[in-house]
Order: C-alpha cells, then structure tokens, then sequence
C-alpha cells in the first residue's frame, strides 16, 4: 500500500472508516471462515472497538461471531475485568482465559514478573496466544493495532501472513487514529473501561500503567502527547540512575 | 532582538534552578573572582542561605518547590517506595505528585509556562506551555510536551542528563561528559526562553549536581586532576547566569534557586545495618537482595536517605507492630539514634517525628521518623550492606541547610525555606491563589 493510500485512509469519516474495517473483516471472514478466525480482545479501546466492528459485520453477513481471545497476564485491571464480564454476556462472546504461565515449562532461575518487561511479555502473553492458536486450529487472529500509535506500526497491512504458528493477522482498524476511537466509541455508544474516563490513555499491565492526566482520555490533548506515556516504568533502568548517585 | 517578547516584564518571572549547589560555594567563588557576572547579579537584590525540604533529596525538595505544599499534601517524600503487600519497590513519577504545580495554577489563569529540566516531572503532563523533565526522566518523547518541542529537542541532540556510567571510565571521561550535557542544556533553556512566549519560565542545571556527587573532593584538592574542571565549570555556570539574567534585567523578576546543598562525605552509615545490631530489622537472607527478603517480624526499616518506617501490622502485609507499641517504638527509636556513634562522633544531628515535618492528604504515606546527620555522614538506607560503615564511589552528600535563594527584589523575610519559593512565584505572576503552605516573599 503506497503512504498517499495510507493517508487517504486515515483521513476518512468516521462513518468511512467503519466501513472500510467492515471491507477488511468481511474479507477476512469470506476468507477464513469463522470458526477458525479469533479476535484479540484485552479490553482496552482499541481492540473493543474492532470486537464491535466484527459483531456489525457478522449480522450484516449473517454468520457467527469467531472466537474472542482474551490473555490474562495475571495482572489485570479490576475495571477492565468489569468491562470483559459486561460484553461476555451481553454480546454473547467466547472467551479463553489463559492463566498458564506455570504450564509452560519455564525453568529459568527468576524473570521480572511484569507482563510487560522482555521475557514476562513473553511467556505470559505471546506463549499464551500462540497455544491457544495452536489448540484451536486459528488461522487467523484479528489484532486491534493501528498506524499512528507508533512510528514502528507504520508498516503494518490490513492482511499480514505469520510463521511460529503459521497464521495471518487481520489488521482491520489501522487506518483508525487514537481520536477516530473516542469519536467512534461515543457515536456508536460502544462500552469502554471505566478507567479512560479518570485519565488513562492506553491500558497494560496493571503495576506498570499510570494515569497520563486526570481529565478522561478523551478530552485530553490526543494530538501532542503520547498515549502510551502512562504505560511501562522501566524499574531497572531507574534503578541503575538511582544507583549512580548513590541510593538504594 | 528581545523587544517584542519581552517588552511586558510586569507579571513575568524566570527561575533558574542550579541542582544541589551550595549558597557557601557561591560566595566563595562570588569573593574569589570567579563568578563576576553573579556577583554583579546579587548586588541588586537578596541573595540568602536557605534550608530545604525533609528529606534533603531532590523529588522531594523540588516537589516541594513545584507545588508550595509540604510532602504530606503533595506525597513525594523520596525517590523510592516500598509496596505495603509484596514489599517490592515503587518509585513515585509525576503522576504521583499530588498537589497542583506552579503551572498548573498558572495554566487555569491562562498564563503560560515552560519548564525544562525540573526533577521529578516525568513523565510530562499536558500543561499550558512546554515542558521537558528533568531526573529520572527515562524516554525524551515521554518526557515532553508538546510534541513540537519533542521535534526541537530531539533536532539537537538533547541530553537529558549526564551519563554518570562514565565515571567508571574515568575522572576526565565523567568530567567531558559534564560539559556536554551542560552545553545543550544551556542551548535548549536560551532557545525556549528568546523563540517562545511565557509568563513563567523554569529552567534547571542538574549537571552542579552530578560534579558536587562525584568531584566534590577536586574542589579542594588542588592536585585533583579535574580541579580546574571544577572551577572552570563554575566559571562557565556564570557566563550562563550573565546570558539568563541580560533577559530578565531589573524589570522581570530573576530567582536562583537550588534544592540542597552539599558537603564532604566522610563515611556513609548504613541504617538498615545498624538497625539489624540494635535487632528492630531481620532478613531471611544474608546478605539480603531487597525488602522482600525482610522477616515478618521486623519492627523497623529504612529507606534512603534517612526515613524510618515503623513495620505497622494494620499497614504492612506482614507487619507486626500493633498500635498501642507505635510510640514506645517511635521513642525508643529515636533515643537510640541519637546515641548512634562512629569513631566517637555522634552521626545524627536530629530526629524528627512525622507530625513535626508534615501535614495534609497524604500525611499516612510519611515515614515514622527521619534523622538529619552532622555534616560528612550520609545516611544511607542500603539493604545489603554488612557493616555499619563504609565508602562508596561518591565524594560528595546532601545537606538541608545552605541551599541558595537569589531574588533581584529586597525582601525582609528571614529564614527561607524550599516552601516558600512557589507562592513568591505564583505572587509575582499576579495570580491569586490560597492553600500554599509557604509564605510569599515579597
């Protein structure tokens, strides 16, 4: 896809926009079939967002909803749990809890247990996933990831083949900015985690995410901060600052 | 050049904030010729001794700047926390200061700020105006708003602060690397301060900080390779003071300002040490790796510099002092600190109970007790050290007297304190604002 195609994307309506990710999961679903499609689901914005988008898109084409998959790390928001349990029952979602880090084999000496440091989000969230596409025959997973949330996704396509298991992601709402969500949230009245509304932008891990302000991520400056500011603390790293000038 | 954005000095304020530079030092340098610009500088104005925040480190004592509050409203007492359920650390960001800031306060009267390199505001938090954080600030584009100033700062190769990994290579590799980091910094403050609009401009140097840590004893040893460093620095500092304060004048009112000051540091004493031999502190393990390792039944801990947690059972997870103990403990907590001795000397200079320091929301937060040391002991709240004294890498330690106020205004208020920096400022900027702790100065 050529970067002006990407940019006309991104700069679509709302109501395009929608219909553009409708486009690519439909394609996804003829594609694949349902049964052997699932959705990464944690709960935040984003992927509640395309959870929604699927749920359009399977009554317009007649056919089941795919499996959700949902990791727990562990460490999860108790608000986010609030929003899981709302939307399993009311839109009547499939969902595998994976709370198996201690079924894996993992014979090192000690890791950080931070789902989101190097080898935590490893085993807790990446071994995690992948057995569970294994277990279940996926094919293909749908991942609410998009353009502008880093220079590193910039790259990203709607469709993209992976090896280790061998399965495509679909990429339905990258064309999808961070205030495109909010406005689409509040349009389409899609539920969303208590926890935006008191000033988290983007949800982790919860020892390692922190509110970005105090006013409800929606109203915040989405255009000149980052969103994942509140996410991650690097202990070690300040540790090894603090160190250097003496304490601890 | 200045004219346009300067030419409304009434109701502006800059600040200069000089991390961890001693008032004594800069007399001395003032009186040994070293400093001309400065010396001109405090002709016209107070320039004054001040005693910092309790504990003398910077989260708290710029915290305490930054919000005009003692640490039981704003809730920073130190640069690490211990979790009350797993004991593992926590180590308090911006986002757990819990008072409004200068420009915070400045922002809702719609004045602008720019804040660069102030400790203890990472990550940055949207704000009327710019801010880039100072320590620990780990990630640049984390560290500033808006993403504009991300963009400049990024474009010069900003530094947010000096690699101090480099004094392992050597004296001079630290030194260079000092100069560095102060040259961007003395680049990025002058580019903020003439290419955009303010009302209230902060800039801090926290390079004074990471020499007097680790070259202090170059200051007097004139055989020290890095003493002319030292001294060259210095000079260099007040070329850049001459440089802020030519855009100020008399008008705009000027404050220098720094958050401890410093001394020689004869031993560092350990008082998770001393606390295990006088049997209030006991670990599973020897030596132990963190508070994780500490036994249940522990009465006491410390944590860095000198704050004394009382191992509360309705507090901590294991804890296992009941209430109706806490103030014996507290007592005989304090009668034997200050009987604490090394070669002869008496270490602790005073001892302070909570209720004395702070007050407010998160006055439940503060540590039980906090001692002050006779100068050249650091106290220091290391776990696994094995012995009640020892030398670190560090030359040089905090003290909460001999910090320094500059105003280019004649004030009569004695006895500055840290607190009191924030309402003068907010005062200047001609905003009304009740709930400081602190007196305005002027």
């Amino acid at each position: 896809m050529t970067l002006e195609e990407k940019e006309r994307l991104m700069s679509l309506s709302i109501e395009e926009k929608v219909a553009q990710s409708k486009k690519v999961i439909k394609e996804a679903i003829e594609k694949f079939g349902t049964e052997k499609l699932a959705i990464a689901w944690t709960g935040g914005k984003d992927s509640t967002t395309m959870t929604w988008l699927f749920k359009e898109a399977c009554k317009e084409l007649k056919a089941p909803m795919p499996k959700c998959m949902f990791i727990d790390e562990g460490d999860v928001f108790d608000e986010i749990w609030d929003v899981v349990n709302l939307l399993k029952k009311e839109w009547n979602l499939n969902e595998r809890n994976r709370a198996e880090i201690t079924n894996l084999g993992f014979d090192g000496k000690e890791f950080p247990l931070e789902p989101e440091s190097y080898v935590g989000n490893h085993l807790m969230k990446t071994v995690a996933m992948n057995d569970f596409l294994e277990n279940h025959g996926i094919q293909s997973l749908s991942t609410a990831i998009r353009w502008d949330e880093q220079t590193a996704r910039k790259e990203e396509t709607y469709f993209s083949p992976r090896s280790n298991p061998p399965h495509t992601r679909i990429q339905p709402i990258l064309h999808f900015k961070e205030r495109d969500i909010w406005n689409a949230i509040h349009k389409y009245k899609i539920p969303f985690c208590a926890l935006y509304k008191s000033g988290y932008r983007s949800l982790g891990a919860r020892c390692t995410t922190f509110k970005n302000s105090d006013i409800p991520a929606w109203e915040q400056d989405m255009e000149n901060t980052t969103e994942r500011a509140g996410r991650g603390q690097g202990k070690e790293e300040i540790m090894g600052k603090l160190r250097d000038l003496g304490y601890m | 050049m200045f004219g346009k954005l300067f030419k409304k000095a009434k109701n502006k304020v800059i600040v200069l904030g000089i991390d961890g530079v001693p008032y004594s030092l800069l007399v001395r340098f003032i009186n040994e010729g070293i400093m001309p610009n400065l010396s001109g500088i405090v002709k016209n104005g107070t320039f004054s001794a001040m005693t910092a925040s309790i504990p003398e480190v910077s989260s708290t004592s710029w915290s305490t700047f930054m919000t005009g509050v003692n640490p039981g409203k704003h809730g920073i007492y130190g640069f690490m926390e211990l979790q009350k359920d797993s004991y593992k650390w926590y180590f308090p960001n911006s986002s757990d200061i819990k008072s409004e800031t200068l420009w915070d306060i400045a922002g809702k009267n719609n004045r602008k700020s720019i804040v660069l390199n102030l400790p203890s505001t990472y990550p940055a938090r949207q704000l009327n105006g710019i801010l880039t954080a100072g320590f620990v600030a780990l990630d640049l584009r984390k560290a500033t708003y808006p993403e504009s100033a991300y963009e400049y700062l990024k474009g010069i190769d900003y530094r947010m602060d000096v690699d101090t990994q480099k004094a392992k290579e050597s004296s001079s590799a630290l030194s260079e690397d000092i100069d560095r980091a102060f040259a961007i910094r003395r680049k990025a403050i002058l580019h903020f301060l003439d290419s955009h609009e303010w009302d209230l401009f902060i800039g801090v140097i926290t390079e004074t900080d990471r020499l007097h840590h680790y070259l202090w004893n170059a200051l007097e040893d004139k055989s020290h390779s890095e003493h002319n460093f030292f001294v060259d620095f210095y000079k260099r500092l007040d070329s850049f003071i001459g440089e802020m304060y030519k855009r100020a004048g008399d008008d705009i009112p000027f404050i220098i300002v720094s958050d401890h000051g410093f001394t020689t540091i004869k031993k560092e004493v350990y008082l998770n040490w001393w606390l295990r031999e006088k049997g209030y502190l006991q670990f599973k393990k020897d030596p132990p790796e963190s508070f994780e390792d500490m036994l249940g039944d522990s009465k006491v801990f410390a944590l860095d510099p000198a704050r004394f947690y009382i191992h509360l059972k309705d507090k901590y997870q294991q804890g296992c002092v009941e209430g109706r103990e806490y103030e014996a403990m507290r007592q005989r907590l304090k009668e034997d600190l200050v009987l604490l001795e090394v070669d002869g000397e008496k270490v602790v200079k005073s001892v302070f109970l909570k209720e004395e320091l702070y007050s407010g929301g998160y006055y439940n937060d503060a540590p039980d007790l906090l001692a002050l040391p006779y100068p050249g002991y650091d106290l220091k709240g290391a776990v696994n050290k094995t012995s009640l004294t020892g030398r670190g890498f560090l030359t040089g330690g905090h003290t909460r007297d001999n910090a320094v106020f500059f105003i280019n205004r004649n004030i009569k208020e004695k006895d500055i304190n840290i607190v009191d920096v924030g309402p003068t400022i907010i005062s200047l900027l001609g905003v009304e604002h009740k709930n400081f702790d602190g007196r305005c100065l002027v």
